[in-house]
């Protein structure tokens, strides 16, 4: 808006306070959790409550490292290998469809197009019974696969919706120079478009992780044993037997946070690009 | 050359590109929404599971869920109170916050990005964090309305079926404000700043150009981000289940937890696609509205 007005150093001041302030409450739960899974039971139970840990307390983590009732560190690795899994079939699956719709016309290509719109806005719940009574059919309940068969569905519209985008960029004389060198098209494809389409790549593969690191309802219904479920459903069964153990659990919620927090730190670009392009455009 | 033209022309090869894709939907999404409609017609339970015929009953579970059951009706009420009241607050914090940070100053892009944290958290996660914030005890906002004199007995925010609802809907504010705000500081950038100048030359104060250039040129996206969050916030699941599984007594059952709790905790596996329909359906047509509005606005 009065973005070339460069700012007095009043006003400077003044919008970089407001804004720290915005900062601090926002982001204070997820400070509040951090802090109580470094408290003992004891201190977080205390009254009035200390905003920094008087001993630090690093038992909440540690615990997890011999057997418990729930292996924190099992249904990590659980989470990592459904999510990774859900992510590979999304980009499998989307790279290549997103081209053909970028690139080609053919019949019935706009009610493609509509399917994977309505595919991205569908609730959970729809899909739950009739997967449920699929993958039992199938024999792949109670397995990685049948969670990653489903997660893998969030990920697949999202990512062709977004690398249409970036396709559709690709000008066509790039694409004309490679079959001049004797490409057809799929070498063409795979020698000279997805390396250019690489950021956008990226970015689905991000978001079709995130997705899948995120569900619970899945995790939860298809996979019933709680050695292969991932740490989302392990937490969430941990919840309801020791509702209050919140050493425990604050301590799980901060390493199921790690991977999202890293992921978030290291490519918040493609993430924002992703959350803009991906949301307004559909 | 010719024959290079020719590869892009109007042909069919295109397909085979999607065609995997298209296929893997259909089995996963497009034949399961099939199914979930018959599931809802007839009448399987988990003693009928493993029958090879199922019977056929019509419209029964539609009738009974409305007729009979008054929860259905609670959540429909719930999820449509829940859903409105997160977009109001949502919507006027996310505007309130881009406007912040279309400011120029110093922190305005790091902190920015900051904020979108709480968007990526697992909302199973961000259940469990305000499930312990809300806690009647430990809770750290009974202890800051305390502290503030707002109260003077701590709440049972989650146990209480006033308190519930309210408590649910702030958490998912809170996820909901990132989102809100990063798609109107992208749409606000697309307001040219000449706009503004020659407004101020006529004399617009601040409020009048915010009322009179802003929010007309920002309407298309100010509509999108109020329909997708209808859409995102109606369908919510994780975050109701976590924090209170539907209850107190229903005070917090949606249609979601309610289509899970009959498939799966009562296993009436046609009741539960019946209600997921409903849900559906009611998505299906605001999704159209959308999308009907997103290609307009393209063409246009």
């Amino acid at each position: 808006m009065h973005s070339d007005v460069k700012p007095s150093n009043k006003t400077n001041i003044l919008y970089c306070t407001i804004s720290l302030v915005v900062l601090c409450i926002l982001l204070f739960p997820l400070y509040w959790i951090l802090v109580t899974s470094l408290k003992t039971e004891q201190e977080i139970f205390q009254i009035p409550p200390t905003f920094w840990p008087e001993v630090l307390n690093l038992k909440s983590y540690l615990a997890q490292l011999e057997n418990g009732d729930f292996n924190m560190f099992r249904s990590f690795g659980n989470s990592l290998i459904i999510s990774l899994g859900a992510m590979m079939i999304s980009i499998i699956l989307a790279v290549p469809a997103s081209y053909g719709i970028a690139k080609y016309d053919f019949k019935g290509k706009r009610s493609i197009i509509f399917g994977f719109l309505i595919t991205q806005m569908l609730p959970v719940s729809v899909l739950l019974t009739p997967l449920f009574i699929m993958f039992k059919n199938f024999n792949i309940y109670n397995t990685f696969w049948a969670t990653i068969f489903a997660d893998a569905t969030i990920g697949i519209p999202f990512s062709i919706l977004i690398l249409k985008n970036y396709f559709a960029s690709i000008p066509k004389e790039l694409e004309e120079a490679a079959y001049i060198d004797g490409c057809n098209r799929f070498t063409a494809f795979i020698k000279v478009l997805i390396p250019i389409a690489k950021p956008g790549v990226a970015v689905c593969g991000v978001f079709s992780f995130l997705y899948a690191w995120g569900d619970l309802a899945y995790g939860m219904t298809f996979i019933i044993d709680q050695q292969k479920r991932p740490i989302t459903a392990g937490i969430f069964n941990f919840m309801g037997q020791y509702g209050t153990k919140w050493s425990y659990l604050t301590a799980f919620a901060v390493v199921t946070i790690i991977p999202v927090a890293l992921i978030f730190i290291l490519m918040q670009k493609y993430i924002i690009s992703g959350m803009t392009s991906g949301a307004v455009k559909g | 050359m010719t024959k290079i033209k020719k590869m892009f022309k109007y042909d069919n090869v295109g397909i085979l590109f999607v065609l995997p894709a298209f296929l893997y939907m259909i089995v996963f999404v497009g034949y399961p929404i099939i199914y979930n409609f018959i599931l809802s017609f007839q009448d399987v339970t988990v003693k009928t599971l493993r029958k090879d015929i199922k019977e056929f009953i019509g419209f029964r579970n539609y009738i009974e869920l409305f007729q009979q059951d008054n929860v259905l009706t609670l959540s429909l009420w719930n999820t449509l109170v829940f859903t409105v009241a997160c977009i109001v607050f949502q919507f006027i914090i996310g505007f309130a916050l881009a406007l912040l940070f279309n400011k120029k100053f110093s922190f305005s892009k790091p902190v920015r990005g900051l904020l979108m944290m709480p968007w990526m958290i697992p909302i199973t996660i961000t259940g469990l964090i305000f499930k312990f914030m809300f806690s009647t005890d430990v809770g750290i906002i009974n202890y800051f309305l305390r502290s503030f004199g707002i109260i003077s007995e701590n709440i049972d925010w989650l146990t209480n079926t006033v308190t519930a609802m309210p408590a649910v809907i702030f958490a998912n504010i809170w996820i909901g404000i990132p989102f809100n705000m990063i798609l109107i500081a992208t749409g606000l950038t697309t307001i040219p700043a000449e706009i503004y100048e020659s407004a101020s030359i006529d004399g617009a104060g601040k409020i009048q150009a915010f009322w009179n250039i802003t929010v007309p040129l920002l309407r298309p996206t100010i509509e999108s981000v109020l329909i997708l969050g209808f859409i995102y916030t109606f369908k919510v699941y994780d975050l109701v289940y976590v924090m209170t599984s539907g209850g107190p007594v229903n005070a917090t059952q949606v249609l979601s937890t309610y289509s899970y709790k009959l498939s799966f905790e009562m296993f009436k596996y046609s009741k539960g696609a019946a209600v997921a329909n409903i849900l559906f359906i009611i998505l299906f047509f605001v999704s159209l509205l959308y999308l009907k509005y997103v290609y307009t606005e393209e063409e246009a």
